[in-house]
């Protein structure tokens, strides 16, 4: 009995042993990765295919040697990996690198700390202009090429300026770091990166329903106010879009929050519904703007009076614009932009009404109110830009970051919209009656925009990597519901022209190697240090004699035999 | 180059004791035995000492020097020697010479103690990416230890087993096994208390041991004359 048992436990003991020595060897594995001396987060430039052409950064993982830019000239660069700070960075160069595809391994850009969502905090930026441009020149050049190699930012710290001065130093004694002369090695361990499949827009609708009397056979009239909450930027682990189109949520937010406070009481309930859109797709053509609108009932839409679309009114420049489809001379126009100047003079405010004809048989669709248009409903966008901006520029860049968007602007803003729509709603067009004066219950409140604009700025918003139940657009649903009668949450595929690949965010390791020479070299000193030691003791031990005749092959053994 | 490197601090660490036992006579008489039950009372020894510094020291938050806690930590380092008389003297060892017994048993001593505290770090920290010069300083600390052991032995083997010492070298051969005792209270005062870096300590070892193998070495040649 005893026999049969051993078998089996025996069996037992050595699954055991095996589970055990597989454990072994999996935290042996795991422990040899996590010894860099320096790792950071990075953000990966956007990799993204248009009508199946490639742009952006093509490749993730990266295993090479950095270098600075004081390299000497004429080195190989294929397997190297270019660190640059932006204050360091000239356009040219890298324009030059990119367009005539020079070979590099990988090019890393370094961003001011005040420009980090997470630690930069609310710091003043200096030269702001500068930088601004710098930046939108670098994005607009990366965006629109295609790179064979992995780009990636970060944001400076104390430790990577440090790892940048080694290199810098190594770099101007003449010696790029190889395999053979040792020096940093940056080790960004991804997968290859994938499409996302079937990427999802999701628009948010929000309905307040406006006094309807018995005496009302019809539908009441209806005004839309739309925003596009979506961002598209070069890192879009960074696209956080304060001013394009955080500005833009925030005022929306704001002005139904007010509304509904206006509609509670039926009172002051006014006779026009308010239809409150965020819509998804900005950067593509409005795309998702236009997949909400074919949603709709053909008697909704034939009931919107006229659409507010806003887009980026962050910015204390004194003047916003009006963009509009329809000519000027047009009634509806006129109407709608004497009812914003009103407003507009009272707050010291210019607003400039801006007409662009639409074609029909362009696809590109730079303003929302375009959405509108081909659909024969009267709309208009209120913005800060003056010029239509090209596809995926203005859509919440590196630079659009919490520093470039001013809360007084946007207060501004919520005031001139909220009350040109009111008067209009309650037929107190061309008088003097503030609605919404401050010290007054309905005042705008500037704590909810700058809360608000605060959680935007730390929020990147790119639609492709925002999945159908990302907890941000259930947030933005549920402010929304907490100011409206009803929402409605839509979802639609990303189709069109755009594919886009997903890992934008990774975690870069910093290692500090010896080169392979030093090896080599190590090896040669410790052979030689054993040989000594070796014929040291042997000498001191056994004498002199039997060193020798360690390597004499003992001649005499011959003779003997013989 | 990882796992070069690895290989690298493996041979500083571990051959020179593959080394002494092949050159110097002990391969001959094949004192291998010998030193496998050195090592083997070297591991008993050392959870021992475990046992007694898990009972008697707190843990320090702090990385400095506490004099109460260094003073324990020496006296259970006296357990060291207390094994080392065990296996000089209690083992019974084939017939080698005294000579040859304290050769191996120092051997075995200094073998086990580096692949104890210097094996694990090794695997585990020298085959990464990242390059430092500790573990190559670490070897060189084996080193030192091995030349340690072997004089530590040799001192013990005069105490304990050689019975007609002329009078006036005694005391010097006690003192001389104490200090050599003590060497890793030393060290770790020379690092903590007076925060040393570690390549300064290493060569000190260094110093020390090879001074103290030859002081040994002296005593030892000198109490050999008479017989």
């Amino acid at each position: 009995m005893a026999n049969s048992k051993k078998p089996g436990g025996l069996r037992e003991m050595l699954e055991s042993m095996y589970s055990v020595i597989a454990l072994l060897f999996i935290l042996v594995a795991c422990v040899e990765l996590c010894d860099a001396a320096a790792a950071f987060d990075v953000y990966r430039l956007i990799q993204y295919d248009r009508s199946g052409s490639p742009f952006g950064s093509r490749f993730a993982a990266l295993n090479h040697h950095a270098a600075s830019l004081h390299f000497p000239p004429g080195v190989d660069l294929s397997r190297t990996v270019l660190i640059i700070p932006l204050r360091e960075l000239n356009i040219t160069f890298v324009r030059e690198y990119i367009n005539q595809k020079k070979p590099l391994g990988g090019f890393l850009v370094l961003l001011p700390e005040v420009l980090s969502f997470k630690t930069g905090g609310n710091n003043q930026v200096h030269e702001k202009e500068k930088m601004k441009n710098l930046l939108a020149e670098l994005e607009r050049l990366l965006i629109h090429s295609n790179i064979p190699y992995p780009v990636y930012f970060a944001f400076e710290n104390d430790e990577i300026d440090t790892v940048l001065a080694d290199i810098k130093k190594n770099d101007l004694m003449g010696q790029p770091a190889t395999a053979t002369t040792g020096g940093y090695k940056f080790v960004i361990p991804t997968a290859e990166p994938k499409k996302v499949a079937s990427p999802t827009m999701t628009n948010i609708q929000g309905w307040l329903s406006g006094l309807k009397t018995d005496g009302d056979a019809n539908q009441l009239p209806t005004i839309a106010i739309v925003a596009s909450y979506d961002t598209f930027g070069a890192a879009p682990a960074l696209s956080v879009g304060s001013d394009s189109n955080g500005s833009g949520i925030v005022a929306l937010l704001e002005i139904s929050r007010l509304f509904s406070l206006l509609y509670s009481n039926p009172k002051t309930r006014g006779r026009y519904n308010l239809l409150f859109g965020l819509t998804s797709g900005g950067p593509y053509n409005y795309n998702g703007t236009q997949k909400w609108l074919r949603s709709f009932d053909q008697r909704l839409r034939e009931s919107i009076d006229y659409a507010i679309c806003l887009n980026s009114i962050g910015s204390l420049d004194n003047e916003l614009w009006i963009h509009v489809s329809k000519p000027p001379e047009n009634a509806y126009i006129k109407q709608i932009f004497e009812g914003l100047s009103n407003v507009a003079e009272e707050l010291d405010l210019k607003v400039g009404l801006k007409h662009k004809k639409i074609n029909i048989s362009n696809p590109r669709v730079a303003w929302e109110h375009e959405q509108f248009s081909r659909l024969r409903v009267t709309a208009a966008t209120l913005s800060e830009l003056s010029v239509t901006p090209e596809l995926l520029e203005s859509t919440g860049g590196l630079f659009d970051t919490r520093q470039y968007v001013n809360e007084t602007a946007i207060v501004r803003g919520v005031k001139l919209v909220a009350e040109s729509l009111a008067r209009h709603i309650y037929g107190h067009q061309g008088k003097n009656i503030q609605i919404f004066a401050d010290e007054s219950s309905l005042a705008v409140n500037p704590a909810y925009i700058r809360s608000w604009l605060d959680v935007l700025s730390q929020t990147p918003r790119v639609a492709p990597f925002l999945s159908k139940d990302d907890p941000f657009v259930m947030a933005l649903k549920k402010e929304l519901a907490g100011h409206v009668d009803e929402v409605n949450v839509q979802h639609e595929t990303l189709e069109g022209i755009f594919t886009f690949y997903d890992s934008t965010s990774a975690r870069l390791n910093i290692y500090q190697v010896a080169s392979v020479t030093f090896d080599l070299l190590l090896l040669l000193v410790l052979g030689s240090y054993l040989i000594v030691l070796f014929s040291f003791l042997v000498i001191t031990t056994r004498g002199l004699d039997d060193l020798i005749s360690l390597f004499r092959r003992p001649p005499s053994r011959k003779l003997k035999t013989a | 180059m990882t796992m070069f490197h690895f290989f690298n601090c493996a041979i500083l660490t571990f051959g020179p004791h593959a080394v002494y036992y092949s050159a110097t006579p002990l391969s001959e008489y094949d004192t291998l035995g010998t030193s496998v039950k050195a090592a083997l009372v070297y591991l008993g020894t050392a959870l021992v000492k475990l046992v007694c510094l898990a009972t008697v020291l707190k843990v320090s938050e702090n990385d400095g020097f506490d004099p109460y806690q260094e003073l324990l930590k020496a006296v259970i380092g006296f357990i060291d020697v207390a094994g080392l008389y065990f296996a000089l003297t209690q083992l019974t060892h084939r017939n080698i010479s005294q000579n040859h017994k304290f050769q191996a048993v120092g051997l075995g001593w200094a073998f086990a103690d580096s692949v104890l505290h210097r094996l694990a770090p090794l695997w585990v920290g020298a085959r990464g990416l990242e390059f430092t010069w500790d573990f190559i300083l670490q070897g060189l600390e084996a080193n030192a230890n091995l030349v340690l052991s072997i004089s530590l032995a040799a001192l013990g083997s005069l105490m304990w087993l050689r019975k007609n010492k002329p009078k006036t070298l005694i005391p010097i051969i006690y003192t001389c096994a104490g200090i050599v005792a003590t060497m890793p209270s030393i060290t770790s005062y020379l690092r903590r208390g007076l925060g040393w870096d570690f390549p300064k300590v290493v060569v000190f070892e260094l110093f020390t041991s090879l001074s103290m193998a030859f002081i040994s070495w002296q005593l030892f040649s000198a109490c050999q004359r008479p017989s």
